[in-house]
């Protein structure tokens, strides 16, 4: 967490574009949260029926976790449409981009409940320091 | 039925792995919720997963209890959903993403 979840017409966005998209959203939420880019998911879909796209071409949902601020979101939401729009050659009105909170301590990573936004890089490192011991 | 949507990388898990998957989840949700798991795959097809922008070997289980949970009991329950997802698939933890969410407000 955060999945970003992109769902888009047959087509729409090739295996070339969702690399860079996928570049992008990383980078993008990174800089906007301060967030490592471990957490970062993001998946491409195409036609899939539980994301309807209501006409338009593509549509990215991002559940991140909550407590993050209407700016960042607002940044994240912004600069995500113009990745998508840039490397598939979309219009921006056939993009959507929704944020949908999840509080952190609903989720669960490598075997841990993840941090609340900006404890990640203790919950990183005390991590890590976990995975050292089991391997050793 | 809890709905349990699980997100799992194309080719990653055989259709075998699956089967047992969605009886582990039913047994999972009866024991913890009282209710059978709606199970819905989806799968990402190849090359259209990343994880910190490299190809993803990630899975996401993410289920809507049907009431509140204290976070003690979710805890719990999240362990025992990703230790259960690892065992049967031989993914790492680190390659497990576990959500419980409370039940939307109507």
């Amino acid at each position: 967490m955060p999945l970003y979840l992109t769902n888009a017409a047959k087509g729409a966005i090739d295996d070339s574009a969702k690399k860079k998209i996928a570049e992008d959203i990383t980078q993008i939420h990174c800089d906007a949260t301060n967030a490592p880019p471990e957490f970062v998911h993001a998946f491409f879909l195409e036609e899939a029926p539980h994301m309807p796209l209501g006409g338009k071409s593509a549509k990215l949902v991002g559940s991140i976790r909550a407590g993050r601020n209407e700016g960042q979101k607002a940044r994240i939401t912004a600069e995500m449409q113009q990745s998508i729009c840039l490397h598939a050659g979309l219009p921006p009105d056939e993009i959507v981009v929704m944020i949908r909170d999840t509080p952190a301590s609903w989720v669960m990573e490598g075997g841990e409940i993840l941090p609340e936004p900006g404890d990640e890089k203790a919950w990183l490192a005390a991590h890590k320091t976990k995975e050292a011991a089991q391997h050793d | 039925m809890i709905i349990s949507t699980c997100l799992v990388q194309e080719g990653q898990i055989l259709e075998g792995v699956k089967t047992k998957l969605h009886a582990r989840l039913n047994e999972f949700t009866n024991a913890k919720f009282d209710s059978n798991a709606d199970v819905k795959w989806t799968e990402v097809p190849d090359g259209s997963g990343y994880t910190a922008a490299q190809p993803s070997t990630s899975s996401i289980v993410s289920l809507v209890a049907n009431r509140s949970l204290e976070q003690e009991t979710r805890i719990s329950m999240l362990h025992e959903l990703c230790e259960l997802w690892a065992k049967e698939t031989g993914c790492s933890l680190d390659e497990i993403v576990g959500v419980i969410n409370d039940p939307v407000a109507s």
